[in-house]
């Protein structure tokens, strides 16, 4: 996340409380007597205003640098900004307090998708969380019934003769929505803990980290004793697991471990604590939930055939990230939430993002997050949103914000000049506003009945929302009866999902002429008449809609910048162009010649830039010190220094300034990733690591 | 509810000193009560139960008769000093149930300790001496043992202590079942396990000089372990425990153990005539028989009503008919795993049918777990880097994106027969191969970039696919591509093998079948058998 300057700063609290109360105020007046009030109130706020517009519209590159500077994590105080700074500290300070406002907002809004999207996830697992508890408490009173052991016999260290088949451990394997990221389930297992421990399960959470080759068994056998038992055992003993059990009713309730990820554990190791386990199995009742996130005989590979068979094992599964990724946007976006809604860019990138490159929840509900702080960062009308997101309000007591400049901002948007709304329409404004609230109620209506139509076609809702969100698609043109004929001719929408369930659609009316059931193809009559019109009236994209910058996150290219930080390009681009980041008088007249004024670490790199893979120190040393040292009083210099190793002996007899120089240089290269050391074999030669492949793919981006 | 449990702890509680008032002088085994005030007294350390004879003990234990009589003559009479006695034989085979059972026969004390059930030299100790001070863990003492003992000589002072004090309340003592004796034994079990500690060799060898180290005839030692004496000899002067070894059950004696506790024994012989021998001859470890046949027998009796008939030869012929099907795969199951996913009722049957069926024809079309594309394309990266020799990267993926090289890969197919079968079992041999990680990375790159563009191609014949218009913009979208290599590695996909000796960098091996691989670049449609160098 990269909160923006203006967004992040504190705020003195005194001016937002007096300005909730006035907000307060004026929700409880009804929109006719807003406008004069409003007239009022302007005159203390048209200097607030200002400061925010100034931020806003008049400088959106310096805006743009700041976010940017805080990513790369290089300080150095920007001569614009502080000038800025100087000359509208006072309207700055006033426009903080706009932020804070929208701060408050964002954080109301955030809130408000935050818990929609946990309700969703939690509702998701719940099915499987208690089909995991009924398992439990099966299982754990078929093994009661089978007879009760004694105590002597129940802590005895020598094992129960019975059928050999009591060596079973009751296994669940938890396939935690096939996912091969772990991310979005970590969180799950910590649910499901939760949910046993709460019908009484004696519950203990071992991870990866427990299961090392390092600490062996006695090292989970220590970790789950600490977690049943007490916090202070340090001797790895299943006979104090087993006495435990048996102690003060403990055994009325059944064991349950947890290992969240299986594929990562030290298979030995889990194999050896499974088959410890199993020998006590009879004692002490263990139920072992392992959650697996490839495939269910991953097991089958970890673990040695002797653990294998001592598993008792059941399925379970989550649902997939492709499902809940479904439910979420569906709570988010299409039913009545918070109103916030991205661009149709904003949806396709998001999409991207999530099939492409992480294909996680987790990523995907930071990326939302990301845009809508963007979004009222950017964006000065959002704080309205606080009044979409309330449902029992009217928008048009948000205008109470709107200020003379606000005004001015909100008719210079271009969905409203597009629309050829000008001020003198001005008293429409509350009508505008109460369509862009109700407008997306029924548009999603509409977006869910095309999902549903496609759920046959394993259709996925995050396609038919990216879609739908097109402002410039042409649904009745895919659905007239003519274009299914010449549909190849339709080049703009060749992919779209739509125009092939609504294809389907009318296929499907068309060939139940033939049939002859009278009643269905009346009936897909209808059903067509009813798409056609739901079509005409109602799928009408946000970004249609005027005003629509108050819900809608537009720029994809923030998003995409704050989320691929590119680390590794960032470093060898910014190396190369040090200056315009230092921002020093000393080197801004640099064209391609390399300056002892530069910062020596960029010099040696720009030098390295020169070599191929490998790189002679000697040769990359010498080069260094022409450009630091000019020609003339190199004559003091004496001794040639080759190897890294050579030099820092060199350093405590006599530190020669370039040498010292090029060591703290190269080994900032190093810890950056940029080059290798020397291997035993080439002691002269560093390598590059850094790819000419990647090299030139940077280079193309700038 | 918490206060319910309360009284009923409470009510426990007072029924169980109630109880132990009573039994305080003779502590019987089967006290019907869990006792949290339980004091264990000498007599603790026989067997428990009820002791058995002799003619039950061999009964009980088909096809152990031998071993069992050895085993008692080698412990030998009451009171008579014994030399250690190593009990081995294969896994599953009774070796610790024949142990425990003939000193329930015999009703002398002993101490039992698993080597798999203490992990680590200071357990084992302990819980010997824990057993023999007659110390018992619980809340109110911390769950701490009665000694500390780190140190095997630690452990000989201490058990020297306890040994004679054991032996003294033996003396003093008067068993009310007759023989008690005045010896106490230690029984280990799973000796071979030491090996694998660290200082295993050494406690090893401990363990095997104890008996002489200690010099007390009160102690008999009986060692069990599942690997042959001869590993652990090392010629360090002490003298060798005498061996009784257990063979692996015949078919007979597996027949005669599986019907031991069987209710209707005509209907489960029949079972047996039809199972026992093709699953003799994958394993005859009772355990694992007994987990697959338990669930192939209830197949069995699936269209039987009445599970007490005794059935005639044309009723085995027609549930033979029934069962048929389940038994070869049964037999493969016991073979690599038996954590199929079960409910453990009729309905996870059906499911584990369904899973077999698609396994063979749905599975290998489909991935069945969610993978991002980067991931994707990382997998077969790495898959190739793993298969082909790095000197023919550059021809597989040059600028023309590897279009033209089937001609080169015919050319290279036409290498006479001999030398490709070498090949081929040299590379089986070898297993997959590694790679440093810059070549995982540029093989990635080229394959990504030529995925992207053959994808417009194949567009054009279909029409159909997905994801076209949006592959555009992953290029540039390819930044945290290390993150997805370490998830791989969680995974289990790509495993670090070490480190180069030459180069001294990371290297990195790829562990996915050639299956899953290309399940993984159908999902993708691409083409990864052009790319695949066949020798």
């Amino acid at each position: 996340m990269a909160p923006s300057t203006t967004v992040a700063d504190p705020q003195p609290s005194s001016t937002t409380d007096s300005f909730d109360s006035n907000a307060a105020a004026e929700n409880d007046i009804r929109i006719p007597k807003l406008f004069s009030l409003c007239a009022a109130f302007d005159t203390c706020l048209v200097f607030f205003v200002a400061a925010i517009f100034v931020l806003h519209k008049a400088s959106p590159g310096s805006k743009s640098t700041a976010t940017v500077k805080s990513k790369r994590r290089i300080e150095s105080p920007s001569p614009k900004i502080a000038k800025k700074s100087e000359i509208e500290s006072a309207e700055e300070e006033d426009g903080q307090f706009f932020s804070t406002l929208r701060l408050r907002v964002f954080e109301t809004v955030w809130s408000k998708i935050d818990k929609t999207i946990q309700d969703v996830l939690r509702d998701s697992n719940s099915k499987v969380f208690s089909g995991i508890r009924d398992w439990i408490c099966e299982s754990f009173e078929s093994i009661r019934s089978s007879g009760a052991l004694s105590l002597s016999e129940a802590v005895r260290s020598y094992p129960v003769l019975s059928q050999p088949s009591s060596k079973q451990l009751f296994t669940a394997l938890v396939l935690t929505s096939k996912n091969l990221e772990m991310v979005d389930d970590l969180l799950t297992f910590e649910d499901l803990g939760l949910h046993l421990k709460s019908q009484g399960c004696h519950v203990a959470k071992l991870s990866s980290m427990d299961f090392s080759a390092k600490n062996g068994v006695g090292g989970c056998l220590r970790g789950l004793l600490r977690q049943f038992v007490m916090p202070t055992v340090d001797v790895a003993d299943v006979t104090i697991l087993a006495s435990w059990y048996r102690e003060s009713g403990n055994h009325k309730n059944p064991v349950v471990i947890i290992v969240d990820d299986t594929e990562r554990c030290s298979g030995s190791v889990l194999s050896e604590f499974i088959l410890l386990l199993s020998e006590w199995a009879v004692k002490v009742p263990i139920f072992l939930i392992m959650g697996v996130s490839t495939a269910h005989d991953a097991p089958r590979k970890i673990l040695s055939a002797n653990a294998l068979q001592r598993l008792c094992a059941t399925k379970f599964t989550l649902s997939s990230p492709a499902e809940r990724m479904d439910a979420v946007l569906e709570a988010v976006f299409l039913k009545p939430c918070s109103g916030f809604t991205v661009s149709h860019k904003v949806a396709l990138f998001m999409r991207s993002y999530f099939l492409c490159q992480d294909g996680t929840l987790t990523s995907f509900v930071k990326t939302l997050k990301i845009a809508c702080l963007q979004h009222f960062s950017l964006e000065p009308l959002s704080i309205m949103l606080e009044h979409f997101c309330q449902d029992n309000q009217l928008p048009g007591e948000g205008t109470g914000l709107l200020t003379e400049a606000t005004m001015k901002h909100a008719f210079d948007l271009p969905s409203v000049t597009r629309n050829k709304i000008t001020r003198s329409t001005c008293e429409m404004l509350p009508q505008f506003l109460l369509d862009l609230q109700r407008m997306p109620n029924p548009w999603s209506i509409v977006v869910l009945c095309i999902y549903e139509a496609g759920k046959f076609d394993k259709l996925r809702l995050l396609d038919v929302f990216c879609e739908t969100l097109d402002p410039e698609a042409r649904y009745l043109k895919y659905f007239s009866p003519s274009s299914i004929l010449n549909s190849q001719s339709n080049v703009s929408g060749r992919n779209s999902v739509i125009r092939r369930i609504l294809r389907k659609l009318r296929k499907h009316a068309s060939r139940s002429n033939s049939k002859l059931e009278k009643e269905l193809k009346a009936m897909t009559d209808k059903i067509s008449a009813v798409i056609e019109f739901m079509l005409r009236e109602y799928m009408k994209p946000v970004e249609t809609v005027p005003f629509n910058e108050i819900l809608c996150f537009k720029n994809v290219d923030k998003l995409q910048s704050a989320l691929l930080g590119d680390p590794r390009g960032r470093i060898q681009s910014d190396l190369l162009e040090s200056h315009s980041i230092l921002n020093c008088l000393c080197c801004s007249q640099r064209g391609t010649t390399l300056l002892p004024s530069m910062h020596d670490t960029s010099i040696l790199y720009a030098l390295a830039q020169e070599h191929a893979d490998v790189i002679n120190l000697h040769d990359w040393y010498q080069s260094f010190k022409t450009i630091l040292i000019p020609r003339n009083s190199k004559a003091k210099s004496k001794s040639k220094t080759t190897s890294k190793s050579k030099k820092r002996k060199e350093r405590c007899e006599e530190p020669e300034p370039p040498a010292e120089a090029s060591i703290q240089a190269v080994m900032e290269l190093q810890i950056a990733g940029l080059i290798r050391m020397p291997s035993k074999r080439r002691p002269d030669f560093v390598q590059r690591v850094a790819f000419k492949q990647e090299d030139q793919f940077i280079r193309q981006d700038q | 509810m918490s206060r319910l449990k309360k009284h009923m702890t409470r009510e426990e509680n007072s029924k169980v000193t109630r109880r132990s008032a009573r039994f305080s002088s003779s502590v019987t085994p089967d006290n019907p009560e869990p006792n949290p005030s339980h004091q264990p007294t000498v007599a603790d350390l026989t067997f428990g139960e009820e002791s058995i004879t002799l003619d039950a003990l061999l009964s009980s234990f088909p096809g152990r008769r031998s071993q069992i009589l050895d085993l008692i003559r080698l412990i030998g009479p009451l009171d008579s000093p014994a030399l250690p006695v190593m009990v081995y034989g294969d896994a599953s085979t009774g070796k610790t149930s024949v142990a425990l059972q003939v000193f329930r026969h015999l009703n002398r004390p002993f101490v039992y300790s698993s080597c798999r059930t203490c992990c680590s030299p200071r357990i084992l100790f302990e819980s010997i001496l824990n057993q023999l001070l007659l110390h018992s863990k619980c809340s109110s003492n911390g769950y701490a043992s009665a000694k500390r003992c780190d140190k095997p000589s630690d452990f000989v002072n201490l058990l020297k202590e306890a040994l004679s004090s054991v032996v003294e309340t033996l003396n003093s003592t008067k068993p009310e079942r007759k023989p008690m004796g005045k010896m106490v034994y230690l029984i280990v079990d799973h000796v071979d396990l030491i090996k694998e500690w660290d200082k295993g060799t050494m406690i090893l060898q401990f363990l095997f000089s104890l008996y002489s180290v200690l010099k007390m005839p009160q102690l008999g030692i009986i060692l069990i372990s599942g690997l042959p004496p001869d590993v652990y000899y090392s010629n360090v002067g002490y003298t060798d425990p005498l061996p009784v070894y257990f063979p692996e059950y015949s078919e007979e004696e597996l027949r005669q153990i599986f019907l031991k506790n069987q209710a209707n024994k005509k209907l489960y012989s029949a079972f047996l005539d039809v199972v026992l021998r093709p699953f003799c001859r994958v394993t005859r470890r009772v355990e694992e028989l007994s987990t697959s046949l338990t669930s192939l027998f209830r197949k069995y009796c699936e269209p039987l009503d009445d599970l007490t008939i005794s059935p005639n030869e044309d009723l085995k012929r027609r549930l033979y008919s029934n069962l048929k099907p389940h038994i070869t795969s049964c037999l493969n199951e016991i073979f690599r795993i038996s954590s199929r996913p079960l409910d453990g009722d009729s309905r996870g049957e059906r499911r584990q049918k369904a899973s077999y069926s698609s396994e063979k024809g749905e599975e290998l079309e489909m991935l069945d777990f969610h993978m991002s594309t980067s991931a994707k394309y990382l997998l077969i990266a790495a898959f190739l880097a793993s298969r082909n020799p790095a000197t023919l990267d550059a021809s597989m993926f040059d600028s023309t994106g590897g279009m033209d090289n089937r001609k080169r890969k015919r050319k290279a197919s036409e290498k006479s027969m001999e030398k490709k079968e070498m090949a081929e079992q040299e590379a089986v041999m070898k297993g997959p191969g590694s790679f440093p990680l810059e070549r995982l990375l540029a093989i990635f790159q080229c394959i990504a970039s030529v995925g992207d563009s053959s994808f417009g191609e194949e567009e054009d014949e279909e029409g159909e696919d997905e994801a076209t218009g949006y592959d555009k913009e992953s290029k540039n979208m390819m930044s945290d591509i290390l993150l997805q290599v370490s998830s791989l590695c969680d995974a289990n996909f790509i495993i670090k093998s070490g480190s180069c000796p030459l180069e001294g960098s990371i290297r990195y091996r790829s562990m996915v079948s050639e299956d899953l691989s290309l399940k993984v670049a159908r999902s993708l449609s691409f083409p990864l058998s052009k790319y695949l160098y066949r020798r």
